[in-house]
């Protein structure tokens, strides 16, 4: 599942932030003053070492002072017009080449991608999103890279300079143009991918007339019938019709079709539904009872060494506890207010310590309780399969382990909205794991296209981002240099948890100086150092100098790989607006300090030669 | 000319430096030059005297190593001064996938003027550098005095005070080095204050007032072209239908007096003034030999 972690409300993660971290806005503005005050600092030690201590103080203050003042005159025409420039720059340089590639991709791609898996829609839209996502980082990266400093080549930069253009203007016009050419080849990439996609899944089935089966009612009536579609895209599904023969078929590879009578033993099958899906999940808050009753924050392990999901014993009191907020019967109000039910899914992991009975899935069950009142539903039992979103729709009418009706909305949901969800394994000497994300409340799909565009969108956010340091760092070094950065900004990025984990000592093995000493003694991370002068001094080392660094590097890097969405488009789960918003801020705040930083770097150097 | 300063050097030194900071060269010593409104100032030397460097530094593009380069009394480093100045430089580095007009509307917006000021002026200037047939191509497909054309255009872009001209003449044809001086009077005799750096020297006699001589990054020469280049000791005397006679009475007059003639004898014209009358007379009568006198 997609959700991992906490998902803050907006205005909470700006503003306040979770138990643990900080808010968004105040986060920016430490890491902007960090960043300011160590610029400041090197600004004046270059600028000393120039002029003297004081002309470098002299000349230092002029420039920040400058900066300040100039930076509050950006005028949005220029700004347009170097944004302008940036964009036909682009189209001389072929970027449309780039969409060339990606429906040669597209035309290539249905010889390695099929239908005949259990979930393609996952396949196919992890494959063209991610297609998207890499070619159109690599295009922001070749642009971005590579326009200054050809200004410089070129010198066309001089006459440009020579204007009263300031250098802040350049920097933003040059993101925002750039910016601008992304939008428009992610916009033809998307509407191509989500064609693609539906077309690629697009089939239809025949009913297959000599599979039915006479369905009678309880007083013998026609009811009726039961049957299979043919085989095709590799797979068949069961069908129920009713006496008019009217009816849908099982799910099988993520979908189902309705049928329609159209005659006497004529069917119409239509296309696939729910292929692509945008569920809106509510979460709660999980908990565990272990096998002897006791309250416990995970269940246990089975060795496995991720430690996301934990376990809960079949056949004893173990039971995986989720606990919602904020129910109520409107969470799906479509219904007559008589007949809603609570709409759950619920993700389980198996694990079988032994083969049980072959073709028969595990069994477990699911209660309903009261926080307040401890009022517990009879368990209702459900099949239990390996990774499967099993959607189960809870009944408004429920019996109590007393037997007695009780009304699932008004009884069992506490005067606070809260309602907690019990599940339990049936089968002795089996296992089922649970995250907190296994088990939501399903509230009604939202719209795939929308969801699709919002994943479009993070790769937008993670291409911007490129685009800003490119521009950025190209206003320091020649084109190539600012690639490589680029590529190594993008690549620490996506492992930046690793690198935050190396700087604060998480990981084993040390920093990169004793990484160094590792790999030329051939000392594996498990193996303590010798106590030497050497190996004291690269510790040192370490610890002293290159770890707060890197700290401090950390601080100023994206999490690239928190920023894609394509996960959640895959699995079939809407993209929350929250997660949106957080990233376009995100993204927005790079370029604000990218775009100051850029500022700088350009106006203190020299543009001639 | 009025006496107000518009660009002033105090000292300006400049030192270019290596990777490790090292010192490279030394390209400008100590320079101290004043350039008034309305005049055209010419900065001569040979390649590699300075010239270039000055006019990268007044223009901001370069930092000074020690002293300071002010322009309308503001430090170079300040691009509020460019809002008042125009600049072509040595080869127009100008973007080639856009058209003459993309070009100086590009320009134009730099100036951030309004889009009904900009349309009127890009007229007005295309028409001025005669570029009116070629105004929707392509910069790449220009030739090389077109392109000098349209570098001047844009230079012209925002009507400056103050005009800085980087080799302006380089690479023309004396048609087009002719119109390109012609350009320069003009603006001149609009009130413009011209500084131009060449080391042809007849295109900074022709339209200079004031020049620097700069030889490798020092001062050598400063004043007004005419002052310069005044031989104080010889008199200079041009005349028309003289008799033999009479030169042989001028010659004994000299003699008398116990001067030194020189020389006494027909004067001859510049090859641009030959060349120039040439095509003209070509222009006027195509297929025929011209007949310069």
């Amino acid at each position: 599942m997609v959700v991992e972690q906490q998902l803050l409300p907006y205005f909470q993660w700006l503003l306040t932030g979770g138990e643990n971290s900080l808010g968004a806005l105040p986060s920016f503005f430490f890491v902007f003053l960090g960043v300011a005050m160590a610029a400041l600092v090197i600004g004046f030690a270059i600028a000393a070492s120039r002029y003297g201590i004081l002309r470098g103080g002299d000349v230092t203050y002029k420039t920040v002072s400058e900066g300040l003042s100039e930076l509050l005159q950006t005028a949005p025409r220029r700004v347009w017009a170097i944004a302008r420039l940036a964009i036909k720059e682009s189209m001389r340089r072929r970027v449309a080449v780039a969409l060339g590639v990606f429906f040669l991709v597209l035309l290539f791609a249905n010889w390695f991608l099929s239908t005949n898996h259990q979930e393609p829609a996952r396949l196919y839209l992890s494959f063209v999103l991610t297609a998207s996502t890499y070619l159109v980082l690599g295009v922001a990266l070749l642009l971005s890279a590579f326009s200054l400093p050809n200004d410089f080549k070129t010198k066309t930069i001089y006459t440009v300079v020579t204007k009263p253009v300031r250098a802040g203007e350049i920097i933003l016009g040059r993101i925002i143009g750039f910016t601008i050419v992304i939008t428009g080849l992610l916009a033809i990439m998307g509407v191509g991918s989500y064609i693609f996609v539906v077309r690629s899944l697009d089939h239809s089935h025949t009913v297959e007339l000599e599979s039915f089966q006479v369905v009678t009612g309880p007083a013998g009536e026609d009811a009726g019938k039961k049957g299979t579609t043919s085989r095709d895209a590799g797979h068949r599904h069961e069908l129920t019709l009713d006496a008019e023969g009217n009816g849908e078929t099982t799910v099988e590879n993520g979908h189902t079709h309705a049928i329609e009578s159209i005659g006497e033993n004529k069917y119409r099958v239509s296309p696939p539904l729910g292929f692509i899906r945008a569920r809106v999940p509510q979460y709660g808050k999980l908990r565990f009872i272990d096998r002897s009753g006791a309250a416990k924050d995970t269940g246990i392990s089975v060795g496995s060494e991720w430690t996301y999901r934990s376990f809960i014993d079949g056949n004893t009191p173990a039971t995986a506890i989720w606990t919602f907020d904020n129910v109520s019967d409107a969470v799906d109000p479509k219904p007559p207010e008589a007949e809603r039910s609570l709409p759950l899914s619920l993700i389980v992991r198996v694990f079988k310590t032994h083969k049980g009975v072959i073709g028969q899935a595990l069994q477990g069950t699911i209660q309903l309780r009261n926080p307040e009142s401890q009022l517990t539903s009879e368990p209702l039992p459900f099949d239990a399969q390996d990774q499967q979103v099993d959607d189960i729709d809870i009944p408004r009418k429920l019996l109590s382990q007393s037997r007695q009706e009780i009304d699932l909305f008004k009884d069992l949901v506490s005067k606070d909205g809260k309602i907690e969800v019990l599940v339990k394994c049936l089968d002795r000497g089996q296992y089922f794991g649970f995250a907190q994300a296994d088990c939501y409340i399903r509230h009604p799909d939202g719209s795939p296209i929308a969801s699709f565009a919002k994943v479009c969108v993070s790769i937008w956010v993670q291409a911007v981002i490129v685009v800003s340091v490119g521009v950025t760092i190209s206003t320091l070094v020649s084109g190539p240099v600012a690639m490589l950065f680029v590529v190594g900004f993008i690549i620490l990025g996506f492992w930046r948890q690793d690198f935050v984990d190396i700087a604060t000592g998480k990981s084993y093995g040390g920093g990169p100086a004793e990484s160094v000493v590792r790999i030329a003694t051939q000392a594996n991370v498990m193996v303590q150092l010798e106590d030497t002068l050497l190996n004291n001094l690269v510790s040192g080392f370490d610890k002293y100098f290159a770890k707060p660094i890197m700290w401090a590097v950390a601080q100023t890097l994206p999490d690239f790989r928190s920023f894609s969405t394509v996960r959640y488009a895959a699995d079939g789960y809407n993209v929350p607006w929250d997660r949106v918003f957080q990233d376009v801020t995100v993204c927005l705040g790079y370029v604000i300090g990218l775009s100051i930083l850029g500022y700088f770097l350009l106006r203190t150097r020299e543009v001639a030669k | 000319m009025s006496e107000e300063i518009i660009l002033q050097t105090r000292a300006l030194s400049k030192v270019y430096r290596d990777f490790w900071g090292r010192q490279k060269v030394r390209a400008l010593k100590g320079l101290d030059l004043e350039v008034r409104r309305g005049e055209v100032f010419g900065l001569l030397g040979p390649n590699g005297s300075g010239k270039t460097t000055t006019i990268k530094l007044l223009l901001g593009l370069l930092f000074p190593t020690e002293g300071e380069a002010l322009v309308f009394g503001k430090p170079a480093s300040d691009v509020a001064k460019n809002e008042r100045l125009g600049y072509l430089p040595e080869e127009s580095y100008l973007y080639r996938f856009l058209t003459a007009d993309e070009t100086l509307d590009f320009y134009g917006r730099l100036f951030d003027m309004p889009s009904d000021v900009r349309r009127q002026r890009i007229d007005e200037l295309i028409e001025m550098v005669g570029l009116q047939k070629a105004r929707k191509r392509q910069l790449q497909e220009y030739s090389k005095g077109m392109t000098r054309r349209i570098g001047l255009a844009q230079a012209l872009i925002n009507d400056p005070e103050l005009i800085m001209l980087d080799e302006p003449t380089s690479g023309l044809d004396p048609i087009g080095t002719r119109e390109m001086k012609d350009m320069i009077l003009r603006l001149k005799d609009e009130g413009k204050t011209i500084v131009m750096c060449s080391h042809l020297l007849a295109d900074v006699q022709d339209v200079c007032d004031r020049i620097a001589i700069l030889h490798q990054g020092e001062l050598k020469e400063l004043g007004r072209v005419d002052e310069l280049l005044k031989v104080a000791d010889v008199t200079q005397i041009r005349a028309k239908n003289l008799s033999v006679d009479c030169q042989q009475e001028l010659r004994d007059v000299i003699s008398r007096h116990h001067g030194e003639l020189v020389s006494l004898d027909n004067p001859t014209t510049t090859l641009e003034e030959l060349f120039l009358d040439i095509v003209r007379d070509s222009e006027a009568r195509p297929g025929r030999r011209a007949g310069v006198k």
